[in-house]
């Protein structure tokens, strides 16, 4: 089913989420059928020397928090590279490298490089809102020989969506490397919390509107599985943040890799486990 | 028949019978199923209101000799843990509810063997001598029927009692699924049979009380015995007329001693949607947003519910099994209009009430959900000696010390 302009523009300002979450659904499903990926996330703290736990089972160690200065961020890369072995490395945000190479000062090239020679693969977000230059900023993860992880909003957007969407639908046309797209915002205000209308109405209208990149992700352990398991079926094929700790205290069934791979299923999906290369394990 | 002819059916207003029911909930498309429930909503309420009530769920007691296997809030006779609330806490929280604007308690509580009709009934008139509008929406039919036994006294003869003494309507509490196998397997076969806490229901309805019916599934039930229950409730409905809203939900497994999983968020809102379309003689269905959280709450409204529930000032018993989520009513009023319907307060008769409360006056926000009493709280109420015990701890509580 192709979705016209004039639909998006009706899906956009409808409170007709049913009709969205098909049309979202019928889109996604002819690029990823029932495929839905996921992938287990080690944190690790930015601080140099802060303790590095890898369980077995991770399939991307991401270094979170801010880093204080150019050579501790290189120094913690080093440290938890040399500690995760075979699994992939993400860290930091985009925009905080953004701003420490300002600071420095150095070029953002010049400092994404110095973390590629430390080892690491990925950059684990680029927040979309917060980026000063988001073309040139993933333009240099990638001439630095970098991967970016995902491209996220980290605020609820003020501006419509539609007009949102369409931009980064060209900043996809114009850097051609973001393999994922995680819609719903990595922080709110408490008291104003998103609705579920809005999630779902956020989600698909990603998948109907920026078509040219691949996958459209939600955070599991952001949103919580009965969200995550609904933005499933209306858009959204990839699921972030999964724990990689796969203790069974309460009982095999209630381990997290089973009760996501019964989300999955419940939603008539198919769980497929990935690393942070987007690599099936 | 096909889905889309069953579909069709639905459309055009047929109802459906047990095995298109059955068909629809294994095999149709979600969105299908949301979209036949929604027109079945826009149909029995077009003029796109979604209703919620002011109210709060007090439970008197926790201590309960039912023991079903799916329960994280009883405590057993004789417990330290056990409690049961004074007549002037009973009476505080319902001065707190009518502050915030609320118009009901909804009072439930465990089968206590030392709770005798009489308390009750004292209860009942006291609370309709303090306040007389304020509605009491009281006693599953499985607290009925312990009365009953307790009392040696009919199921009718009860319900006259506590009517007479001030009860206004029956919450739908207890059903679980009304199959007998089920029960016996979730121990609760024991507390009411399906037959049994189905005639309380005829019998309140035949009295002129309008209850409500729930369903919490997620269990051991299959498919079949999902909509065994939902069949069980329409031909009841048809007969008396008497419900007035259905309220699913799942199964909350922490701190039980079932234990297993919840069913997921996708499972509620099939689920809510086939009991839309099989459901067709109830005029209202609730959202579970207690125990599905706001989000999924909200996404019921697109799925066949009309009707958000209770701005819960307090609840236990969900809570203590892990579900922890909590919406003031300003907030179940955003999520209502952000819905793209109108939000009315409403009665536990369905009757509107009128517009949100915090847009007439100052009504504090409620962040958080009240609990009957705080850990460590081994208080025994006065009253209480002025009624005879059953149980051998019970009645050690009741001796006066020399």
């Amino acid at each position: 089913m192709t979705v016209t302009a004039a639909e998006l523009a009706s899906f956009a300002s409808s409170h007709d989420i049913i009709s969205l979450g098909v049309a979202a659904d019928d889109a996604r499903r002819q690029r990823h059928g029932a495929r839905t990926t996921f992938v287990r996330v080690a944190d690790v703290d930015a601080a140099p020397g802060a303790p590095i736990a890898i369980p077995p089972s991770t399939g991307e160690v991401r270094i979170v928090g801010t880093p204080a200065s150019r050579a501790a961020a290189v120094q913690r890369v080093r440290e938890v590279v040399a500690a995760a072995g075979k699994t992939p490395v993400s860290a930091y945000s985009l925009a905080d490298l953004e701003q420490l190479a300002a600071a420095e000062p150095v070029p953002l090239r010049a400092l994404l490089e110095e973390l590629r020679d430390a080892g690491l693969e990925l950059v684990a977000q680029a927040p979309f809102d917060q980026l000063r230059d988001a073309r040139m900023a993933i333009e240099q993860v990638n001439i630095a020989g970098l991967a970016l992880a995902r491209l996220t909003m980290e605020k609820l957007p003020t501006a419509d969506i539609p007009e949102l969407y369409r931009q980064i639908a060209a900043l996809q046309h114009d850097v051609g490397v973001i393999k994922a797209f995680a819609p719903l915002p990595r922080s709110t205000n408490p008291a104003v919390p998103t609705t579920g209308y809005d999630d779902v109405r956020r989600v698909a209208l990603a998948r109907l509107f920026i078509d040219n990149i691949p996958s459209i992700q939600v955070d599991w352990a952001l949103y919580g599985p009965k969200m995550a398991q609904v933005a499933l079926t209306v858009g959204a094929d990839d699921l972030d943040a999964v724990s990689p700790l796969d203790e069974a205290e309460e009982g095999r069934r209630r381990a997290p890799l089973e009760e996501i791979r019964r989300n999955i299923r419940a939603a008539a999906l198919e769980a497929v486990e990935r690393d942070g290369r987007f690599d099936v394990r | 028949m096909t889905i889309e002819q069953i579909a069709d059916k639905v459309r055009s207003g047929g109802r459906v019978d047990a095995a298109e029911a059955l068909r629809l909930y294994r095999e149709a498309p979600t969105p299908l199923l949301g979209q036949l429930a929604d027109e079945i909503r826009a149909r029995k309420h077009p003029e796109g209101h979604v209703t919620y009530i002011i109210d709060r769920n007090v439970n008197y007691t926790n201590v309960c000799v039912a023991r079903c296997a799916f329960c994280a809030f009883y405590r057993p006779v004789g417990s330290p843990e056990g409690y049961v609330l004074g007549f002037d806490e009973l009476f505080r929280k319902i001065e707190e509810t009518i502050a915030v604007g609320g118009v009901q308690l909804l009072l439930q509580g465990g089968h206590n063997p030392d709770l005798p009709l009489e308390w009750y009934e004292d209860l009942f008139r006291e609370i309709k001598k303090r306040y007389p509008t304020f509605r009491l929406h009281a006693l599953s039919p499985p607290e009925v029927i312990h009365l009953s036994r307790l009392s040696q006294q009919t199921v009718p003869d009860v319900l006259d009692r506590l009517m007479a003494a001030g009860m206004d309507s029956v919450p739908g509490g207890g059903a679980e699924i009304l199959v007998d196998r089920v029960r016996k397997l979730l121990h609760c076969y024991g507390k009411a049979t399906a037959d049994e806490w189905l005639d309380v229901m005829r019998h309140a309805h035949k009295k002129g009380l309008r209850t409500t019916a729930t369903m919490m599934y997620g269990t051991v039930e299959t498919d079949e015995e999902r909509l065994e229950h939902l069949m069980r409730l329409r031909e009841l409905q048809d007969e008396t007329g008497g419900f007035t809203a259905f309220i699913a939900w799942s199964y909350q497994p922490e701190h039980t001693e079932l234990q297993g999983n919840e069913a997921t968020g996708i499972e509620y809102l099939r689920t809510l949607a086939v009991s839309r379309i099989v459901l067709d003689n109830f005029p209202s269905l609730q959202a579970s947003w207690v125990t599905q959280g706001g989000k999924v709450g909200q996404l019921s409204l697109a799925y066949g519910a009309n009707d958000m529930g209770s701005v819960m000032i307090e609840e236990n018993v969900v809570r203590a099994a892990g579900a922890s989520y909590c919406m003031d009513e300003v907030e179940i009023v955003r999520n209502i209009e952000d819905a793209g319907f109108s939000a009315k307060r409403r009665n536990m008769h369905y009757d509107v009430l009128g517009e949100p409360i915090f847009r007439e006056r100052e009504v504090p926000r409620m962040l958080e959900l009240a609990i009957a009493r705080e850990d460590g709280d081994d208080s025994v109420p006065a009253e209480l000696m002025n009624y005879p015990a059953r149980s051998r701890a019970g009645k050690q509580l009741r001796v006066v010390p020399s």
